[in-house]
């Protein structure tokens, strides 16, 4: 790793302030961030962590919004009663994300932002297109772990396993920098490489994310992630549903290169009681936007399972 | 037959590990820990891909960076992905790191092979043995007769603790450190590179956090180390970085293995052929997986072959050769059985003439419960339970070592022996053999191990280090006891005979004295007995048998697999503690489960770089992956003296899990590891296709 200067910053606006002036390399947890000063992805001159700022480490409810500070630890909403009452889908997300170490540090804005775990991309020895070359060694190379939905010509899919959470409730992501706040949906923040190759989301350099919030709660939610291993594996497919004013969405992580909101999938829903065959069928609706590459077709079957799971868990129907 | 699951056969039952407290508390200081004033950091450059060109590198931006001592290229081409091309040589951490990329070095990439189908000789083309015909005869013959292609990946060892030497060359002579399981083949490799003879290099290995097979002697990292030390007069350490490790510290090569074995109506192996393709580095071979192995097969016409991939040489792994065979037979031997319509239990009673094993088999099957067992693929809703059973052994030939056993005045009693602790427990064993021995409680004796100092011993290779040393140990332990009782005798001007010792008391009937007492008799410094002789110590030698039951759950819309329970029965002779004796067993079974369902080394085909060198990607079991596991201590004889533990009990898991995943499915997942993926396709496969 390169030696580089670490800035720590008392709270959010003295952080905005400094953002304004000169870019910096934002750590909040750093779990993702450290892996990639390790390999020399990132080599920067200024960390400024932001972590230590108690103030945006919250979940609370108000007037029927949940709303969550970006510095929530996952572990933090792994232990909340209202989450686990009240959004379910998001509390078995980070409850059961990672390690339970892991989980202690990882933080909600670094869990939505954080770069792709694809093994191209995370080995320097792999100029891939994402790091500026001009190949996605995962088209002919190993894609087990890859895209079938929303890919190319980088096939990354998107890390969060909050993130779908979160699109499927429909849930704003506000975002601040020196001038001001905006407030966006989750399913605008996060871009597909056709549309931006070197980011996965919409932040500018001099942005922090700082809070999400559901202005509609579900009335019924649930996640289902699909694990090759129990202990620390990322998931190789789930999906997260929710029921807001009778409507179903339906959201899919670990098959798209960002969270993937469903349209298929809901429009054999629409805002129906969930039984097992319209579980199945809202699964098969969302497989069949499907492409496999070549080693990743079983990723069809599991999209399909895990949404057909999820709507009947969501729905106390469990199989 | 000697039948009870509570592992009480060992001396000591309830002992803790001994260095239990310095190892979850950081005190135990393995190699990394040390840091010798004036330090050097050394390493390799290293080729990132399978073939390829060193074009061009920067010597002298690297010579530059403030700190850096020396740079040499010593090849031009690298054959594997690690491939070490030379190393660099400097002061500190920083500037190890910065010389390194200041380096700069540009590569060009030639197509690799990674592909063992791709690179083995096509099946077609094999030469057939003399005893092919012969062979063919019998399978004609054959009332069932199956055919399979059995696959294993590569598994890396990931030692928890990385490979790494320490050498400080003082002149006329040395001291190092490094994570090895061999004391004194590191040391001798080391006084060679160092031009001293071998008692003018001073080794220690404390602390070892695992070697499998793969830190026998000084290697590159030792060599490297003595040679910089050497040059520059001061201390310096190579260690390999977690990538580094994962691709050239060695591995336990793949295998492709064709077979095709008939059975008769009656339930016998009749014969066959059988072709093992393994799966090495670019050169040299290492590859031989052992099938056909443990059932009387019968004739089988053999041949085999070594397939050479631009990727990172095999090196010795926990049973060399032995869970990938046995993944193949064991998958083999359930075919046969389910087209003969016959219980794969009994089929293995009807082709083992072992007794032990034949023993263990039925226990085992008690404790499974075996007869819960349905047909393969039975079962209502998504999630199948399947059972699977698999087997083991190995041998125990005698070898040498020296114990030296001190007795103090203080009543302290040393242990002393220069072979290391890898982490199986050598030191708690040597402990307990001692106590056992003298009638002492542990609290009396001091275990020294892992030096150059200390007495000779063996190289923790082939399940041999407790076997090796225990008789020695048991042997001097006797001696000083009776030097002890002697001088307590003569004080009571009595026969030695008649004194017993117990619990640390010394009794003849009419007086007791303390064991503390006793020692204050000794006259001179402290008693000294070293034994390298097994004497009475080494009896009735067996087989170290491995029996193991695999239940798993499937989810057949999924292929997710969750192994319920394993229960593995492992004949050890006497077993010394019973704690790090189910720790060896409970180890390899998780060993293998991972081996079986999680790890693999994944190269890229285009660049042959490997994908997954981290603790991240290359996938091993986590604590909830890890089933019930009941370790069963089996005792076939009574009169038998500590047998082999550390490497039969990881043979026999890979096997049972496949069996019984395909018990679950009803179908067979040929090939390792037995992803989701593979599950999905052989449940499609089946007649049936998806649940």
């Amino acid at each position: 790793m390169k030696p580089f200067n670490y800035e720590v910053a008392d709270d959010l606006d003295s952080a905005l302030i400094v953002l304004n002036g000169s870019p910096r390399t934002l750590k909040a947890g750093g779990v993702d961030l450290l892996d990639r000063i390790k390999e020399r992805l990132d080599q920067p001159d200024t960390v400024l962590s932001i972590g230590g700022s108690q103030a945006m480490r919250y979940i609370k409810e108000e007037a029927g919004t949940i709303r969550i500070g970006c510095l929530t630890t996952l572990a933090d909403m792994g232990r909340s009663e209202l989450l686990k009452t009240r959004f379910p889908a998001l509390h078995e997300s980070a409850g059961g994300a990672a390690t339970p170490q892991i989980r202690e540090r990882a933080t909600l804005g670094g869990n939505l932002c954080q770069r792709p775990r694809c093994w191209y991309y995370r080995s320097a020895d792999f100029n891939c297109l994402k790091k500026g070359g001009d190949t996605c060694y995962a088209v002919q190379g190993e894609n087990q772990h890859h895209a079938v939905i929303g890919g190319g010509p980088c096939h990354i899919v998107h890390p969060s396993n909050c993130a779908p959470a979160l699109v499927a409730a429909d849930a704003r992501l506000v975002i601040r920098n020196a001038g001001g706040e905006r407030t966006i949906t989750a399913v605008d923040f996060f871009r597909l490489p056709r549309e931006s190759m070197y980011a996965e989301n919409v932040l500018a350099p001099d942005e922090i994310l700082t809070e999400v919030l559901t202005p509609t709660l579900p009335s019924l939610s649930a996640t289902v992630e699909l694990r090759e291993k129990q202990s620390f594996d990322w998931p190789m497919a789930m999906a997260s549903v929710a029921r807001i004013d009778g409507v179903w969405r339906v959201s899919l992580g670990a098959v798209a290169p960002v969270p993937w909101l469903s349209k298929p999938a809901m429009n054999v829903l629409g805002s129906s009681n969930i039984t097992q065959e319209l579980a199945s069928k809202a699964g098969e609706a969302a497989a069949s936007e499907a492409e496999p590459m070549s080693q990743n077709s079983y990723k069809i079957q599991l999209i399909k399972v895990a949404v057909k799971r999820a709507l009947l868990v969501a729905a106390g129907e469990e199989e | 037959m000697t039948f009870q699951t509570d592992n009480r056969v060992a001396y000591d039952n309830d002992g803790l590990r001994l260095d239990i407290v310095e190892k979850v508390t950081g005190k135990a200081k393995y190699t990394t820990d040390y840091y010798p004033e004036s330090m050097l950091w050394a390493g390799y450059v290293r080729c990132p891909y399978g073939s390829a060109d060193l074009t061009a590198y920067d010597q002298d931006a690297a010579m530059a960076v403030p700190g850096v001592l020396e740079v040499e290229i010593t090849k031009n081409a690298g054959v594997y992905v690690g491939d070490r091309l030379g190393y660099l040589c400097a002061e500190s951490r920083l500037a190890y790191e910065q010389g390194m990329n200041a380096l700069n070095p540009k590569f060009l990439a030639h197509p690799p092979k990674t592909n063992p189908d791709m690179e083995m000789t096509p099946l077609d083309q094999v030469q057939s043995p003399e005893n092919a015909a012969d062979a063919q005869q019998l399978l004609e013959s054959s009332d069932a007769v199956v055919e399979a292609i059995y696959r294993t990946q590569v598994q890396t060892h990931c030692c928890l603790e990385p490979h790494i030497g320490l050498v400080d060359f003082r002149g006329d002579h040395a001291v190092a450190w490094g994570s090895t399981q061999g004391t004194f083949s590191f040391r001798n490799e080391l006084s060679g590179v160092l031009g001293l003879s071998n008692d003018k290099v001073r080794f220690h290995c404390e602390y070892v956090g695992g070697g499998f097979g793969s830190k026998f002697g000084a290697g590159a990292e030792g060599q490297l180390a003595g040679r910089m030390s050497k040059k520059y007069g001061r201390p310096c350490r190579v260690g390999l970085s977690r990538k580094e490790e994962q691709l050239d510290s060695g591995n336990r090569p793949g295998s492709v293995q064709y077979m095709k074995i008939g059975a008769t109506q009656d339930g016998k192996l009749a014969g066959g052929r059988v072709h093992v393709a393994g799966v090495v580095g670019p050169t040299g071979g290492g590859g031989g997986a052992r099938n056909p192995s443990r059932y009387q097969f019968g004739e089988i016409a053999r041949s085999d072959e070594d397939v050479h991939l631009n990727a990172g040489f095999p090196r010795a792994m926990r049973a060399p050769g032995h869970p990938q065979g046995m993944f193949a037979v064991e998958l083999m031997m359930d075919a046969l059985a389910e087209k003969l319509g016959m219980d794969p239990l009994k089929f293995r009673l009807n082709n083992d003439p072992h007794v032990t094993r034949r023993d263990m088999l039925k226990a085992g099957a008690d404790l499974i419960g075996w007869d819960r067992r349905r047909p393969n693929g039975s079962g209502d809703g998504p999630i199948k339970r399947g059972l699977g059973v698999a087997v083991g052994d190995w041998f125990n030939s005698p070898g040498g070592a020296t114990v030296t056993v001190e007795v103090y005045p203080d009543g302290t009693v040393t242990a002393l022996s220069g072979s290391q602790d890898i982490g199986q427990g050598f030191r708690t064993m040597l402990c307990d053999c001692v106590a056992h021995q003298m009638k002492l409680p542990r609290e009396n004796i001091r275990v020294r191990v892992g030096s150059s100092d200390l007495p000779p011993g063996p190289a923790s290779g082939g399940s041999v280090t407790s076997r090796f040393v225990a008789p020695k140990a048991m042997g001097a332990a006797e001696q000083a006891k009776q030097g002890v009782l002697k001088l307590v005798a003569e004080e009571w001007q009595t026969d030695v005979a008649g004194l017993s010792i117990d619990d640390g008391m010394i009794r003849n009937g009419v007086r007791e004295m303390t064991w503390k007492e006793a020692c204050r008799l000794i006259g001179e410094d402290r008693l000294t007995y070293s034994v390298s002789e097994d004497g009475d110590f080494r009896s009735a030698p067996t087989d170290s048998d491995a029996v193991q039951f695999a239940e798993v759950e499937v989810d057949t819309e999924t292929g997710i697999v969750r192994v319920v329970k394993i229960v593995a029965l492992q004949d050890v002779g006497q077993a010394v503690n019973r704690h790090t004796a189910e720790n060896q067993i409970t180890g390899a079974v998780i060993q293998g489960l991972s081996f079986a369902l999680f790890e693999d080394r994944i190269l890229d085909p285009t660049l042959g770089a490997m994908v997954n060198p981290n603790m991240e990607f290359y996938k091993i079991a986590g604590s909830m992956d890890i089933p019930e596991i009941v370790p069963v201590l089996w005792r076939s004889r009574d009169d038998v003296s500590v047998n082999s533990l550390g490497e039969p009990p990881v043979i026999p898991t890979p096997g049972a899990i496949g069996c019984a995943i395909a018990n679950a499915i009803g179908a067979q997942v040929r090939t390792m590891p037995m992803t989701p993926a593979r599950v999905l396709d052989a449940i499609a496969d089946t007649e049936g296709g998806r649940a």
